[in-house]
């Protein structure tokens, strides 16, 4: 007798052993919607003003793709401490990008210490749609610092002071320490630089501090 | 037989999948997999470029391993979520606008459903009506006396 009514209550107790799956179902954990809210509102609000400080240009963001091929233009280019040498940029192994060049890539790097760019626009192909950003746009320019590019093709107009054609890479020093190559190698560099009608395919990575007001970014199906 | 046993592993997922905040941590680990995505560029350039440079790969790093965690060991799940939406709302500045936004979304987002999951409970309504029916049971028989029996 005793036993007997010892196990009934137990039993209701702990309801695991019997119905597995439905205790399963009912007991399971939830997101509670105001206690989610608690950190999403203050989230979402900073999120917001993160990107209107970056659209009018009092935040810098960092800029460092790579892996595909993009376009950058702008009308135009004006910086202060340039240099530009060639490079030889490796896959990963055994990428399928690489095709018939056995993986490597011949890319012309570009180092300017300061630029200041206009109607900056840049698009990455994502195959069937282009993510496109452009910025500078209105009275403020796009401004850079350490801006480095890897890039397989550069078109525009133009104009260098003080240019010095032919040095070896690695005595560069107008461009600060990021802007000096490996030893050996043809190069080039000067103190400003003028391009207008830039047009950039970089196929590595570009690097540095942007300033960007007046950003916009948005799907496209056209690039640059 | 198969499906026998896939049932079982379906359900042994869904119980591991109901004690820890699972589609808060799984998104968090995406985004920071998707600003790592996109930040491909070779290490060496990374150096060259200099210390926010290496930001740029801490923070995603960062909101991966949050993810993950939370995934792992969800008891921590707040101190991961406070983290990772601090991280997401980091690579904004430091790894290509968060993955141009992308990332920066999905991190903010499972940090938050991480942030406000709560392990199995009663639902509200039925712990009120049952401390209020406890309270009337009390109250009618002898109004001043202190909750003594009710559980807390």
């Amino acid at each position: 007798m005793a036993s007997s009514s010892d196990v009934t209550p137990s039993a209701g107790d702990t309801p695991e052993p019997t119905g597995d799956t439905e205790s399963v179902s009912a007991r399971r954990g939830r997101v509670r919607l105001r206690r989610a809210a608690v950190m999403a509102v203050p989230a979402a609000a900073v999120t917001a003003g993160l990107a209107i400080l970056t659209a009018q240009g009092a935040l810098g963001v960092q800029f460092a793709i790579s892996g595909m091929p993009f376009t950058v233009t702008a009308t135009e280019l004006d910086g202060t401490g340039f240099a530009q040498f060639g490079g030889l940029d490796n896959m990963a192994e055994g990428s399928p990008n690489a095709g018939d060049t056995g993986g490597q890539v011949l890319v012309v790097t570009s180092v300017i210490k300061n630029a200041t760019l206009t109607k900056l626009c840049q698009s990455v192909d994502l195959g069937g749609t282009n993510l496109l950003i452009t910025a500078g746009g209105g009275g403020t320019k796009v401004s850079a610092s350490d801006l480095t590019t890897d890039s397989t093709e550069l078109s525009g107009d133009a104009a260098f002071d003080n240019i010095e054609i032919g040095n070896d890479a690695s005595t560069l020093d107008k461009a600060g320490p990021k802007g000096r190559g490996p030893i050996g190698v043809f190069s080039q560099q000067a103190d400003t630089v003028h391009i207008a009608n830039l047009r950039q395919t970089n196929y590595a990575t570009t690097a540095g501090v942007f300033k960007l007001p007046g950003l916009k970014m948005r799907f496209s199906e056209s690039g640059c | 037989m198969a499906a026998d046993r896939r049932r079982g592993f379906r359900s042994a997922f869904r119980h591991w999948r109901s004690g820890r905040p699972f589609w808060g941590g799984l998104l968090l680990a995406l985004g920071g997999a998707e600003v790592l995505f996109t930040m491909k560029a070779s290490l060496k350039v990374v150096l060259h470029v200099g210390m926010q440079g290496v930001a740029g790969y801490l923070l995603p790093v960062l909101m991966l391993l949050c993810g993950l965690l939370t995934l792992v060991n969800p008891a921590q799940r707040l101190f991961y979520s406070l983290l990772g939406v601090l991280a997401s709302l980091g690579t904004w500045l430091t790894s290509n606008l968060g993955g141009f936004l992308v990332g920066l979304l999905l991190g903010c987002v499972g940090s938050c459903l991480v942030f406000g999951w709560l392990p199995d409970q009663e639902p509200r309504r039925a712990r009120r009506r049952r401390r209020k029916e406890a309270r009337a049971a009390q109250g009618s028989p002898l109004p001043p006396a202190p909750p003594a029996g009710e559980p807390a």
